[in-house]
């Protein structure tokens, strides 16, 4: 009984903590009449926390879509987008990217031009790298680029 | 294992009565419910004399084994709601047949995975066009944020939910406060 009452407590107490189980998931969305071909200069934001360099990785990607970019806190020069992300990291026996969102932002007042996401729990777990992919892929993807 | 169960079978019944309940207690996560995700507080100075239409997009259903999200039609219907009952607008409109279309788009919607307090941010891409000359009087990233502690549920599904209104509610009441602040 006392280790039924136990097990109840430990199950309470997961239960109180977690937000939920998970799913693996990748969407992309560009704004109606923005047209991706036409921003060839971008300036990556590096996220506050940033954990992998991933604003070194997207600004590598953006290369071999053929636009420029830089990376740091702010643009030395004047851009045709500014490139914003968030990252969450989980761990299950080593520390793995769980979620990466990729906005690419008018400069003028930093409204979403477009957006990515891509979702992946431990089992499908990505490196930094392929998640970047998947994400810049989709959005470019999405314009039929 | 077999020896010790069959040795206390009261055991493995009350483990599995303790564990069921606590499933049961906890299910899955719900999505966030549209009628709490409606704000009260937006204080229109006066109501712009048109009609208006809502398009959400950018949301996304809640699986069974997923964390609560925002569902489209769930942040329309909220969004609809708020302005009737802040009288943003004299009206709503299903369709393209309003004078205005406000657009609504999720861009971000970042959840906690653990923790007592949860706090949810919510970014939304809000645009408001006149529909007769298609030009956008309003574009506008919205950052809003709302959090739920242990005091509002000890459940953490539950907990989270609360939080992602939470948001949802202070992102529509900041969006219809920028739209009341326009003269159309």
């Amino acid at each position: 009984m006392k280790k039924a009452l136990l097990l109840l407590l430990q199950l309470g107490v997961v239960a109180s903590i977690a937000t939920g189980c998970a799913v693996n998931r990748a969407t992309a969305h560009v704004e109606p009449g923005t047209r991706l071909s036409e921003i060839k200069t971008v300036h990556v934001k590096k996220f506050a926390s940033d954990n992998a360099d991933t604003d070194r990785l997207i600004a590598d990607k953006l290369r071999t879509k053929g636009v420029s970019a830089t990376t740091g806190t702010a643009p030395a020069n004047k851009v045709d987008a500014v490139v914003t992300y968030v990252e969450k990291w989980m761990w299950d026996i080593t520390m793995y990217m769980l979620e990466l969102t990729v906005v690419i932002r008018d400069p003028k007042d930093d409204y979403p031009l477009a957006t990515g996401n891509s979702y992946h729990t431990s089992l499908t777990r990505k490196s930094p790298k392929e998640m970047v992919d998947e994400v810049i892929d989709n959005i470019y993807k999405e314009q039929g680029q | 294992m077999n020896a010790s169960l069959r040795a206390r079978p009261g055991m493995t019944r009350t483990s599995l009565t303790a564990l069921v309940a606590t499933l049961w207690l906890v299910g899955c996560a719900s999505p966030a419910n549209r009628e709490a995700m409606v704000p009260t507080d937006v204080t229109a100075a006066r109501p712009h004399p048109h009609s208006v239409s809502v398009l959400a997009s950018g949301g996304t259903d809640t699986g069974a084994l997923d964390s609560s999200n925002i569902a489209d039609e769930d942040l329309k219907a909220a969004i609809e709601e708020a302005v009737t009952r802040n009288k943003v607008f004299t009206s709503v409109v299903q369709g393209k047949n309003g004078d205005y279309e406000l657009s609504v788009r999720v861009t971000r919607l970042t959840k906690p995975l653990f923790g007592m307090t949860f706090t949810v941010e919510m970014e939304a891409a809000w645009s408001l066009t006149r529909v007769a000359d298609r030009s956008v009087v309003l574009r506008k990233s919205i950052n809003a944020s709302g959090s739920a502690g242990a005091g509002d549920s000890l459940v953490g599904v539950k907990r989270l939910r609360l939080a992602v209104e939470a948001a949802a509610r202070a992102n529509i009441a900041e969006g219809l406060k920028a739209i009341s602040a326009l003269t159309l």
